[in-house]
């Protein structure tokens, strides 16, 4: 059975987040992989850009920081020198400097330290399943996929859990900007700069902004040492500390970005679940599929479909020029189901190995961080899912995301039978 | 030049590396388990850590600053010899360098 087949012409408009609802354009990101991996597309609403599509391409460019620079801009959309400061977090910044903020956090988000929360990830899953499963018929991705993420959040930022709701619906107003189910400001439909110079583009990114600054100023009074929050405060190597703008920059990174790509991840592991019956006893009869059942998961999901670079100098590739002050991006969904690195790629092995999927940035330095923490919360909540059920299948119609830049399901309805 | 990585389930592995690699690329060009080098050499992951055997820690030199943080966060304990294989690159004066895999 297949899960879900892509209904694209192959000549889809990838600038449009209309595109998306329908699911990622598979049909076209195939024909780009075979006859234009170095495809330029105009936009209306901005410079054109090139799209790279196949997995060796990416991976070739992605570690080449010295020509491919973050440091304009990661969207699609064009950004002012001055916006792109307002709004930067390490994300943003290319090695060396780059450097000087990660090791603050890498151990913090290291496999062996996130293993550690192995025992919180698993009450809050049993919490999460005993209440909705017994329900019989429900949305999975508002009340599984969505839930186990905010609150590991709230663990790791260490936000009292009252404020955890509001923290994620601000969350969603700034990286599901293009979709009116999530806010009111969408990003392609506003008329207005106020919100510019804020994370997103959006007027959530000012609401976290005064949120963080009460957080950090609480704790500082309180002489609270704990969490992430605090470790990036610490000065570096060189005794620089990061300004007011990048602490609040990051804080609005953490809400964002731990939170719905995780989501997406957990949905799009419920939907092969209903559309490859043969999975759910796979995950039944355990063993080592732990070791690799969540890197396919986050494989099929891709939940950040791609991130853009722009040329410092001009890069001959395929027989193209990209020119210097063109803006590149990489189709981390589409090199995901390049054919050439994954055997029959629209289908979801949970044995997969070696599986090398790009779904957090693999081959370049701006590698997830939270990496870690997505493979645990993905393998501990499949491993209570699957102890739990007996069948499940698909209710209704499910919903992508208005989006080209997250890909994933807003909506997953779905009937399970318990054991 | 030839190199020889302890695999984790104690068998070796040499292999004929090109001037110029560096030893994380070449152990995944070999399909060394235990080196995976998600973030392409540039010192983000800390997943190609390996141990330089006791003869060879002086040739291969020291840690500099940033991969000496990253090695705060290595999944196997961190030794006196640990070191990220994509900052070690081969060169004749490492013909027959000897890496070990942390067994975890």
């Amino acid at each position: 059975m297949t899960i879900w087949t892509p209904n694209d012409n192959g000549y889809a408009d990838l600038t449009s987040h209309d595109t998306f609802v329908a699911g990622a354009p598979h049909n076209t990101f195939k024909r780009l992989r075979d006859e234009d991996p170095i495809h330029w597309t105009d936009w209306a609403n901005g410079k054109g850009f090139w799209s790279i599509t196949r997995h060796a391409d990416i991976m070739e460019m992605n570690r080449n920081t010295a020509v491919f620079s973050s440091e304009h801009g990661i969207r699609m959309e064009d950004q002012s020198p001055e916006e792109v400061i307002a709004r930067r977090t390490f994300q943003e910044i290319d090695p060396p400097e780059h450097m000087k903020t990660r090791i603050k956090l890498a151990k913090a988000f290291s496999k062996g330290v996130i293993e550690g929360f192995n025992s919180d990830i698993r009450e809050l899953c049993v919490n999460i399943l005993d209440d909705v499963l017994p329900e019989g018929e429900f949305d999975a991705t508002k009340r599984i996929a969505r839930v186990l993420p905010m609150l590991m959040l709230g663990r790791i930022i260490g936000t009292p859990e009252e404020d955890l709701p509001w923290l994620v619906q601000k969350g969603d107003e700034l990286i599901a900007n293009t979709d009116p189910d999530f806010t009111d400001h969408v990003l392609d439909k506003i008329t207005t700069d106020e919100f510019r110079m804020m994370p997103f583009n959006s007027p959530a990114g000012a609401e976290l902004f005064a949120y963080a600054k009460e957080m950090l100023e609480r704790k500082k009074r309180e002489g609270d040492t704990s969490g992430v929050l605090h470790m990036i405060l610490q000065p570096g190597p060189d005794g620089e500390v990061i300004s007011e703008t990048e602490f609040r920059n990051f804080f609005c990174l953490l809400v964002a970005a731990g939170n719905d790509t995780t989501r997406y991840s957990i949905a799009a592991g419920i939907q092969a679940l209903c559309h490859q019956p043969e999975l759910l006893a796979q995950m039944q009869a355990g063993g080592d599929i732990w070791e690799t059942a969540p890197d396919e998961i986050i494989r099929w999901a891709t939940p950040a479909l791609y991130f853009r670079r722009t040329a410092l100098s001009d890069y001959e590739i395929h027989g193209k020029t990209i020119k210097a002050g063109d803006k590149v991006l990489y189709w981390f969904m589409s090199a995901n189901r390049d054919e050439t690195v994954f055997d029959d790629p629209f289908r979801v092995n949970l044995f997969r190995t070696p599986n090398k999927h790009l779904s957090f940035g693999q081959g370049g330095p701006h590698l997830c961080l939270g990496m870690w923490l997505a493979r645990l919360e993905v393998r501990v909540l499949f491993q209570e899912l699957s102890k739990r059920i007996r069948h499940i299948e698909a209710a209704g119609p499910q919903q992508f995301l208005r989006s080209n830049f997250v890909g994933g399901l807003k909506s997953l309805p779905v009937r399970v039978t318990l054991n | 030049m030839k190199i020889t990585w302890t695999l984790q389930d104690g068998r070796t592995h040499t292999a004929e590396v090109a001037n110029g690699t560096n030893m994380m690329e070449a152990a995944v060009a070999n399909d060394i388990t235990g080196v995976v080098g998600e973030c392409g050499g540039s010192l983000s992951c800390a997943t190609c850590h390996v141990y330089v055997a006791d003869d060879w820690v002086g040739k291969t030199g020291e840690p500099e600053d940033f991969e000496d943080a990253m090695l705060d966060a290595t999944e196997a304990e961190r030794k006196d010899n640990s070191r990220l294989s994509c900052q070690i690159v081969a060169d004749d004066s490492l013909d027959g360098l000897h890496l070990i895999v942390p067994a975890l």
